[in-house]
């Protein structure tokens, strides 16, 4: 068994609680187990608009703290998977900001050596676990809906700090919802951003990115949109009907994450995957 | 030491705003060296399709030294940080870094910081974390929390009072 520390980040763990629950019910079943690591704070990204150096600071705490651990990271935001990736980069070519870092975190009695690997969800399922494994342990099939797929602006770009999937042709999570039965097509919103990030600020610009996204997609006649973000999935899911209003459509789209149908194709309990906390219309999907 | 130290003790963050001037200085300078105005960053902007936000024109302005200027404009808090302009420049400049750089050096100028950065700030210093356990309700309108769904005890900087010290210290450059 392949033994990962989940850093939780923010965002999951305080109210998109349905991938932390399809993540822990799903990942077992191939063979992943995840181990608790007390102490983590934010990954610093959502401030680095504020004060960079504090983001990197945050960011090599928790890198620390995992090294503390001896154990490698999953990190199921990406966002947080960005700041980390990218702190681990400041810092090999940074001496300057290194030092700096390195003896805050000796008042927390921490040490940065930076051998902690990381990974996210997409790439530990396709590049990790394998498309081929996941196959293998197929129990419930889906049939052939036509599925949209959303990666998140920070899984994607950039290339220079090293990201998981391909930053203009991505297909690891088609990859792998092919393997479960379902017909992943490419769309010319594919790589389009969910908005969040302005939540800040612009809330209402926020919306109407995520309605404009929504909108292409459910005109195309996407059956099912899947994602991998807790941020673009707050945006897409629990604010769908809001942000219908700002495009003046009825969006009426089934928006789950990839865990949660790969839960339900390897056989997983479909009451332990949080489907009831999705507030799309995902019945449709279940019921069939 | 609360919030407003952090964001408008203007002295106290003069290294802070040496170093982020120095930030810019070298993002001029590479800029100065390999933007030609393409402007292929403006037309994959995302915050450009709505808010108007047009990236070349910031790096032509950051170019001509008028940062000043830049620092106090309000488009710089419109980026979304989508980084497309990184990703698709095709002389490795990245907009995307300047507006970050900006946007520091306003908040180290003692500016006032726009929407809730300051409450996201507030709730890191004292929790560790940008929110605590939300209460969410269910399809079948149950209201729920984190323990309810039988998880893990959240997990946040354990000795708050450290983790305070540290991140104050190092935002207000005292080491």
């Amino acid at each position: 068994m392949k033994k990962y520390g989940l850093y939780p980040g923010c965002l999951m763990p305080t109210e998109q609680y349905s991938y932390e629950l399809s993540l822990r019910e799903t990942l077992p079943l191939l063979d992943v187990e995840l181990v608790d690591i007390p102490d983590f704070s934010c990954c610093g990204e959502p401030l680095k608009s504020v004060n960079k150096m504090m983001t990197i600071y945050l960011s090599a705490r928790n890198l620390a703290l995992a090294e503390k651990h001896h154990l490698d990271l999953l990190v199921p935001c990406p966002m947080c998977h960005l700041a980390l990736s990218e702190c681990k980069r400041i810092l090999t070519r940074n001496e300057e900001i290194h030092e700096k870092i390195t003896v805050t975190l000796e008042s927390e009695h921490l040490k940065y050596t930076g051998k902690t690997n990381l990974f996210h969800t997409v790439d530990l399922l396709h590049d990790v676990v394998g498309v081929d494994e996941i196959k293998k342990h197929i129990k419930t099939p889906f049939k052939e809906l036509k599925t949209a797929v959303h990666y998140g602006c920070h899984l994607l770009r950039p290339t220079d700090v090293g990201r998981p999937v391909n930053a203009e042709n991505p297909q690891k999570i088609e990859a792998i919802l092919k393997a479960i039965g379902l017909k992943p097509y490419d769309y010319a919103q594919k790589l389009d951003c969910c908005g969040a990030p302005l939540l800040v600020n612009h809330p209402e610009t926020s919306l109407t990115k995520t309605g404009q996204k929504l909108q292409a997609v459910q005109t195309q006649g996407f059956e099912l949109f899947v994602d991998v973000c807790p941020w673009c999935h707050k945006m897409f899911d629990s604010r769908q009907t809001k942000a219908g209003e700002t495009v003046a459509t009825k969006l009426q789209v089934p928006v789950v994450y990839l865990t949660q149908l790969l839960g339900v194709a390897l056989g997983a309990d479909i009451k332990k995957l949080g489907f009831n906390l999705n507030q799309s219309p995902i019945e449709k999907l279940l019921l069939e | 030491m609360s919030i407003r130290d952090l964001t408008s003790m203007a002295e106290a963050q003069g290294l802070q705003r040496k170093e982020i001037n120095e930030r810019l200085k070298k993002l001029q300078n590479d800029v100065s060296d390999y933007c030609f105005q393409c402007a292929k960053c403006t037309s994959g902007c995302e915050a450009h399709k709505l808010l108007e936000l047009e990236p070349h024109k910031i790096v032509a302005l950051l170019k001509k030294g008028l940062i000043d200027e830049l620092v106090n404009a309000d488009i710089i808090w419109t980026c979304m940080s989508c980084l497309k302009c990184f990703e698709r420049c095709p002389q490795n400049v990245a907009p995307v870094e300047i507006l970050y750089a900006l946007k520091n050096l306003a908040v180290a100028n003692g500016k006032q910081i726009p929407g809730q950065y300051t409450a996201i700030l507030q709730s890191v210093l004292s929790l560790g974390l940008i929110q605590d356990i939300q209460t969410m309700t269910t399809k079948e309108n149950i209201t729920i929390k984190r323990d309810d769904l039988g998880l893990p005890p959240l997990s946040k900087p354990v000795d708050s009072a450290t983790f305070q010290t540290a991140i104050m210290k190092l935002a207000l450059e005292k080491i």
